[in-house]
């Protein structure tokens, strides 16, 4: 999640032809590569989709830093192939299954700014779920800063260790509590200031 | 260990077509209810909550636990906070974020908010019963947490277990030739018993490694959001008696 903001400077700064690509595209895009994920039973199908996955990200530069990424939701995956009795078919098909999905995701994030991908939701989704991800967006950064320096102060008071255990947890709770307390107080300034703004249920996009 | 086993970190495709869509349209339905019947102006005044609530828990799954390899949910906590109702919605946007990040697939988005919801909602239910009936925070929150997480392992179990003639499907399409053979016992046997009790075994196998992790997760789930919610009663006691009061 700490990548999110590096997600977010390559979207907006990045030049290939997928990020003058306009977000509806993309979306359907992503759409077609999850039906083709859903449908595909095939290893040949499934590799020539990743393929084609792997082919774009390269095509669009974005960096390494960001490829390891797509094989985070691999961690997920192993836990499912007990299911299967180690069957090196079935391994293969989720493992290809689990990367052309978390790559599809990865160049639609890192080749379109997240108010565009909102813009384009809203016209499909209720718009009070499209603000509330928004709001749940916009929240990340605040969160994340409030974080970075009760970090510190975690450290200052011991970090997280193996040896003590117990002022592990205390330590990692009182942090989640600051920061769930600091984030409601923040949420309260947020509400003001939106309503200030003339907010009535709907955030409306530059361009609108 | 990662998480309290309780969000189905499954792959897009591997669940059949009819129970992940049953979940989408199931989700959508309860959402549409919510909001057809929640009073606009309340769920306006809510909406940076349940957004700043919303981020609160993506950032704890995304926030390893570096000597145990653990990394927290709080749903149950943000449950407690935003009530019932508008833990349904803060838990589909989680969801659709944390799918985003290869938290689960993006079919699987409406099956995750009814799991993780029913851990939020009766985490809701029990805390208040709970707190009612001991006066004392720390075994109130501790057994709510615990009893929600038990409950929404077990309704995922219930989840995955509904795909186990698909799976099987998906594995027998190569012809059943696994990488280990577990043929010690029998000589000759009917092929179609076999895969039967082979389908069955392997579920039985996902019980055996989930429950384990599951119970260590909920233990630990428990002593997080217990020593978060004494943190949170310590210094904004009116946050937890606020949820209580307009109940």
């Amino acid at each position: 999640m700490i990548q999110l903001s590096y997600l977010d400077y390559l979207a907006v700064e990045g030049k290939s032809f997928l990020h003058r690509l306009s977000a509806g595209w993309k979306i359907v895009g992503m759409l077609v590569v999850l039906s083709g994920i859903v449908i595909l039973r095939n290893l040949f199908g499934l590799s020539l989709l990743y393929g084609i996955l792997l082919g774009l990200f390269f095509a669009c530069r974005l960096p390494l830093r960001i490829f390891s990424l797509t094989l985070y939701p691999l961690v997920f995956a192993i836990l499912f192939i007990f299911i299967s009795g180690f069957q090196i078919h079935f391994i293969l098909l989720v493992f290809l299954k689990v990367l052309s999905g978390s790559t599809g995701v990865v160049l639609l994030l890192g080749t379109t700014p997240y108010p565009s991908i909102f813009v384009a939701l809203d016209k499909l989704l209720p718009s009070i779920f499209v603000t509330a991800l928004f709001l749940t967006y916009r929240s990340i950064f605040i969160l994340l800063k409030v974080l970075e320096e009760t970090q510190h102060a975690l450290y200052l008071r011991g970090g997280l260790q193996w040896n003590h255990p117990w002022r592990s947890l205390n330590n990692i709770s009182n942090a989640f509590g600051h920061l769930i307390i600091r984030g409601i107080d923040a949420s309260e300034k947020m509400y003001e200031s939106m309503m200030l703004r003339g907010f009535k249920n709907k955030i409306h996009y530059k361009g609108e | 260990m990662e998480e309290p086993m309780s969000h189905i970190h499954l792959p897009d495709g591997v669940l059949p077509v009819w129970l992940w869509a049953s979940g989408f349209i199931i989700a959508i339905l309860i959402g549409f209810i919510l909001f057809r019947f929640a009073k606009k102006e309340v769920l306006a005044k809510k909406l940076p909550l349940l957004g700043m609530m919303a981020a609160v828990m993506v950032l704890g799954a995304s926030v390893e636990i570096v000597p145990i390899a653990y990394h927290v949910n709080l749903m149950v906590i943000s449950g407690i906070l935003l009530g019932p109702s508008l833990i349904f919605l803060a838990t589909f946007v989680v969801n659709v974020i944390l799918a985003l990040f290869g938290h689960g697939g993006i079919t699987v988005i409406g099956l995750n908010t009814l799991t993780l919801s029913i851990e939020g909602i009766l985490g809701y239910l029990f805390f208040r019963l709970f707190w009612k009936i001991s006066k004392r925070l720390t075994p109130a929150a501790f057994a709510a947490t615990f009893l929600a997480l038990c409950l929404s392992t077990f309704s995922m179990i219930g989840v995955v277990g509904l795909g186990v003639s698909h799976y099987e499907e998906l594995i027998h399409k190569d012809g059943g030739h696994g990488i280990f053979e577990f043929k010690l016992l029998k000589e000759e046997s009917d092929p179609h018993e076999e895969g039967k009790e082979r389908g069955e075994a392997n579920f039985r196998r996902f019980i055996a490694i989930v429950l384990p992790l599951g119970f260590l997760g909920w233990i630990l789930e428990g002593i997080i959001t217990t020593l978060i919610l004494r943190y949170i009663h310590r210094l904004r006691p009116d946050l937890l008696r606020r949820e209580i009061k307009a109940s």
